[in-house]
C-alpha cells in the first residue's frame, strides 16, 4: 500500500465535489463533522484539508476551519453535511475505502505484512509510523496492535516496543502440534452446518482441478485452501474453536511465500488430500473427516517446514515502513 | 561444436580448481563456463532462477534445491557407473557411519521425496566426500604439552587469546563452535547438525563472550584465506583440508587436528538444473560422466578428498599417493598438490589414517538446520564488526 493513501482519498473526494459543485463556495469545512460524515478518523482529513488550502481550493478561516474557495465566498456558510452526497468510493487500485474509523481494515493489512515479513526474522512495529501510513490516530494503532497481541502475532518486549517474529521452526511445528487436535474438531462439528450442495460443490472443483492439466496459479490454490480451511471451519457452531483455527494456519503463510520466491509447485497432493477430507463429510462421517484432515495437516506440516528452511537462505523482501529489522 | 551454447556450471573454488576447469573444457566436445560462487547468493540463484544454469555442484544443499524443484532427477542408467553407485548404496544397508548420509537423500522415492532405498533416479551425481577439523601451527607445542588429545574445545581455549579463528561460513561455522561449545563448556547437544533455538543462543552467547574478550582474530569464507589467516600468526583455526595443503606446500609446520569428539563430515555432488533440456541435457549428462571418469577426483583426491567410487579414483594415482591419500600409510616420496606442484613432505602420515578410518570419525555431518533463519540472524550478530 501506498503511504498516506486514506488522506489522498479523502483530499480526493473533496477536491472532486468542490469541482462538480456538490460542495459550493462558501461551505464550512471543519476536522471533526467531516471525519464523522465520511466514517474516518479525524488525521487523515485535517491533512486532507491541509492540502486542499495549500493548493487554494479552501480557504483556511482562523477559529472557523476552512471553507471552499470561489466567487462569493465570503464567510463561511454551515450545512448539514448528511445532506450532502459524499461517499468515499474505492480507490483506483479497487481497494475499499476506509468506511469506519476503526481498526478492522487496518488490522488485516497489517497482520498480513506481519506475516509476509516473520520468515525472515525479527522486526520492530512502529506505533508513530503505522498511523502515519494509515492516516489514523494513535488510539487506532493501538487498537490494532492489542488486538495483533491478542492473537500472539506481536509481543511488547521489555522497552516497550512491539515485536514480532521470527516465524521459526519450532514456531511452526508448535502451532501444527495445537492445529493437528482442533482443526479435526472444528472440521468434524462442521458436518450438517455447511449446506451440502456447497459442500458437493467443493469436492467438485477439486475433482475438475485434479483432473486438469493445467498447474493451479496461487489464487486458485488460496480458493482451495479456503474453502476447506475457512468455510468449513467457519461453519462449525463453537465460534471460540473456530476462532482459535485461524492464527494456527501458518502453514498458509508459508506456502505462498514460497510461491512468491520459488514459484507455484504441483498442488496434486493438497487437492487429493482435501477431496478425502470432502468424502467424508459429504456422507457425514465425522470421524474419518477429523482423520482425513489430520492426515492433510500432517502432510502438509512437512512440505511447509521443508519450504520455510529454503525460505530461510532468502534476506527479508521488501517488508512495510513500518516494521524494521532488529535480526 | 561451434554453435554449441555453453553448458553453465555453477560450483565452489574448492570443487573446480583450474586445473579441473582446463581439464573438463579441454575433454569435452562443447563449451563450458564455470561460475564460482563461494557465497550464499549462488544458493539463492540455483533455488529462485533455475534457468540461469545448467549444472550446479551442491553441498549440503540438495534438500532445498530439490524442495524448490530447482533440479531434476538424473537417470542412473544414462550414468557411466550406475551399477556401482547401485551396489555402493546396497552395500551400506545396515552400515553405519562412514559414508552414511551419501546416500540418505540420494534416491527419488515413488512419492517425489528422497530416500535411501535405491530407485531408477538420483537427486544428484555422488561425487565427493570428506571430514574437515581444525589446523593448528606447531608452535601450539610451546604452550601444551605434545600429546595432550586434539579437542574442538582448543578453538575456545584461552591460552591463545587472540590466535584463535573461525570460518565465517555460518552452516559450517555453528556446526563447528557448537563442538567447541560442548568440549568447552561441558554441555552436549541432542542433535549438533540440527541445533534447536536455545543451543543456538547457547552457542552464540558463547561465541560473543569470547570475541568480546578479543579471543578470535578474524573469520575466513575460503580456503585460501585460511591459509593466509595462518601465515599471519593464527595459532588455532578452523580448516579445509586444501588450506592445509597449501600450507603443506608452503613448508609451515603445521598440523590436522583428529578431534576426540570426532569430525565435520561433507559431500558434495553434482547437479543438473529442471530446466536444462535437449542437447543441454545431453551435454549435462557428458558433463556428469566426465566426472565419473576418475581423473577429476583423482586431481581433487591430492587436496585431502575422497571419491565416492574409489576403485576408479585409483588407476589415476601413483601407488605412493593411492597409499598416503587412501591408504592411511606415511608418504614415501614427496607427492604434489592437485596443480602438481610438490606439496606432502615425505615421511608425513594423514591425521585419522586411512579412508575408511577418517570417514568414519564423522560425529556430525554438513547441513542447513531446520532454524536456519535464527541461526543466520544470530551469526550476524557475533562476525557483525
Amino acid at each position: 500500500m501506498k503511504n498516506h493513501t486514506y488522506y489522498r482519498m479523502v483530499e480526493e473526494l473533496l477536491s472532486r465535489s468542490i469541482a462538480q459543485g456538490t460542495l459550493p463556495p462558501g461551505t464550512q469545512l471543519m476536522a471533526s463533522p467531516l471525519a464523522e460524515r465520511l466514517s474516518v478518523s479525524r488525521s487523515p482529513v485535517t491533512r486532507a484539508l491541509k492540502a486542499l488550502a495549500d493548493r487554494g481550493v479552501i480557504l483556511e478561516v482562523p477559529g472557523q476551519g476552512y471553507m471552499v474557495a470561489g466567487p462569493g465566498a465570503d464567510r463561511p456558510v454551515r450545512r448539514n453535511l448528511h445532506d450532502i452526497d459524499l461517499t468515499l468510493g474505492p480507490d483506483p487500485d479497487g481497494r475499499q475505502a476506509p468506511v469506519a474509523p476503526s481498526w478492522e481494515p487496518i488490522l488485516d493489512e497489517v497482520a498480513a505484512q506481519v506475516l509476509n515479513a516473520i520468515p525472515f526474522g525479527t522486526f520492530m512495529v512502529s506505533e508513530t509510523v503505522l498511523g502515519a501510513h494509515f492516516g489514523v490516530s494513535r488510539t487506532v494503532v493501538r487498537d490494532v496492535l492489542s488486538r495483533l497481541h491478542g492473537q500472539r502475532m506481536v509481543r511488547k518486549d521489555r522497552q516497550s516496543h512491539w515485536i514480532t517474529g521470527p516465524l521459526s521452526a519450532r514456531r511452526l511445528a508448535d502451532a501444527h502440534e495445537l492445529r493437528r487436535q482442533i482443526e479435526p474438531l472444528a472440521v468434524s462439528c462442521a458436518i450438517g452446518q455447511v449446506p451440502r450442495a456447497d459442500l458437493a460443490a467443493m469436492r467438485e472443483r477439486l475433482r475438475a482441478a485434479l483432473a486438469g492439466p493445467a498447474p493451479l496459479t496461487q489464487p486458485q490454490i488460496d480458493a482451495f485452501e479456503a474453502d476447506l480451511h475457512d468455510t468449513c471451519v467457519a461453519a462449525a457452531p463453537n465460534r471460540l474453536l473456530a476462532d482459535t483455527v485461524r492464527p494456527l494456519q501458518l502453514a498458509h503463510v508459508v506456502n505462498r511465500l514460497f510461491a512468491t520466491y520459488i514459484g507455484v509447485h504441483d498442488a496434486g497432493a493438497m487437492l487429493a488430500e482435501h477431496r478425502l477430507v470432502f468424502d467424508h463429510m459429504l456422507i457425514g462421517d465425522a470421524g474419518g473427516a477429523a482423520a482425513a484432515l489430520r492426515f492433510h495437516l500432517d502432510a502438509e506440516h512437512d512440505r511447509a517446514r521443508a519450504r520455510l528452511k529454503v525460505l530461510s537462505i532468502f534476506d527479508a523482501p521488501e517488508v512495510a515502513a513500518y516494521l524494521s529489522r532488529i535480526h | 561444436m561451434v554453435d554449441h551454447p555453453p553448458l553453465r556450471v555453477i560450483g565452489r573454488s574448492e570443487f573446480l580448481p583450474q586445473t579441473i576447469r582446463d581439464r573438463a573444457r579441454a575433454e569435452l566436445p562443447f563449451p563450458i563456463t564455470f561460475e564460482l560462487s563461494d557465497s550464499i547468493e549462488g544458493l539463492q540463484r540455483v533455488v529462485s532462477r533455475p534457468a540461469s544454469f545448467d549444472v550446479y555442484h551442491q553441498w549440503h544443499t540438495v534438500d532445498l534445491t530439490w524442495t524448490a524443484r530447482a533440479i531434476q532427477p538424473i537417470a542412473l542408467e544414462r550414468i557411466d557407473g550406475g551399477a556401482e553407485i547401485l551396489a555402493a548404496a546396497r552395500a551400506r544397508i545396515g552400515d553405519t557411519g562412514v559414508i552414511d548420509t551419501v546416500f540418505d537423500r540420494l534416491f527419488v522415492q515413488p512419492d517425489g521425496r528422497l530416500g535411501s532405498a535405491p530407485a531408477p533416479s538420483i537427486a544428484m551425481l555422488p561425487c565427493m566426500h570428506g571430514v574437515d577439523s581444525f589446523a593448528f601451527h606447531e608452535d601450539l607445542f610451546t604452550l601444551i604439552d605434545r600429546d595432550e588429545p586434539h579437542s574442538w574445545g582448543w578453538l575456545f581455549d584461552p591460552r591463545w587469546t587472540g590466535r584463535a579463528a573461525l570460518l565465517a561460513d555460518p552452516v559450517l561455522g555453528m556446526i563447528e563452535a557448537a563442538l567447541a561449545t560442548e568440549a568447552s563448556e561441558r554441555v552436549s547437544f541432542a542433535d549438533l547438525g540440527n541445533l534447536t533455538i536455545d543451543e543456538i543462543d547457547q552457542v552464540v552467547d558463547t561465541l560473543i563472550r569470547l570475541k568480546r574478550r578479543g579471543h578470535f582474530r578474524r573469520s575466513w569464507r575460503n580456503y585460501e584465506e585460511a591459509a593466509e589467516l595462518m601465515r599471519r600468526g593464527v595459532l588455532v583455526q578452523s580448516m579445509f583440508y586444501p588450506g592445509f595443503v597449501r600450507l603443506q606446500r608452503g613448508g609451515m609446520s603445521v598440523h590436522m587436528a583428529d578431534p576426540i569428539e570426532g569430525m565435520r563430515g561433507w559431500h558434495a555432488d553434482v547437479c543438473v538444473s529442471a530446466a536444462t533440456g535437449g542437447r543441454m541435457l545431453d551435454a549435462a549428462y557428458a558433463y556428469l560422466n566426465w566426472w565419473q571418469n576418475g581423473w577429476p577426483m583423482a586431481c581433487l583426491s591430492r587436496q585431502g578428498y575422497y571419491g565416492t567410487l574409489p576403485e576408479r579414483v585409483r588407476p589415476h594415482m601413483s601407488a605412493a599417493e593411492w597409499a598416503y591419500w587412501y591408504g592411511g600409510a606415511p608418504a614415501c616420496e614427496v607427492l604434489p598438490d592437485p596443480f602438481g606442484r610438490p606439496a606432502v613432505p615425505a615421511g608425513h602420515r594423514r591425521p585419522g589414517g586411512s579412508h575408511r578410518e577418517r570417514m568414519s570419525r564423522a560425529r556430525v555431518w554438513n547441513a542447513f538446520m531446520d532454524e536456519h533463519t535464527y541461526l543466520m540472524r544470530r551469526w550476524q550478530q557475533f562476525v557483525a564488526p
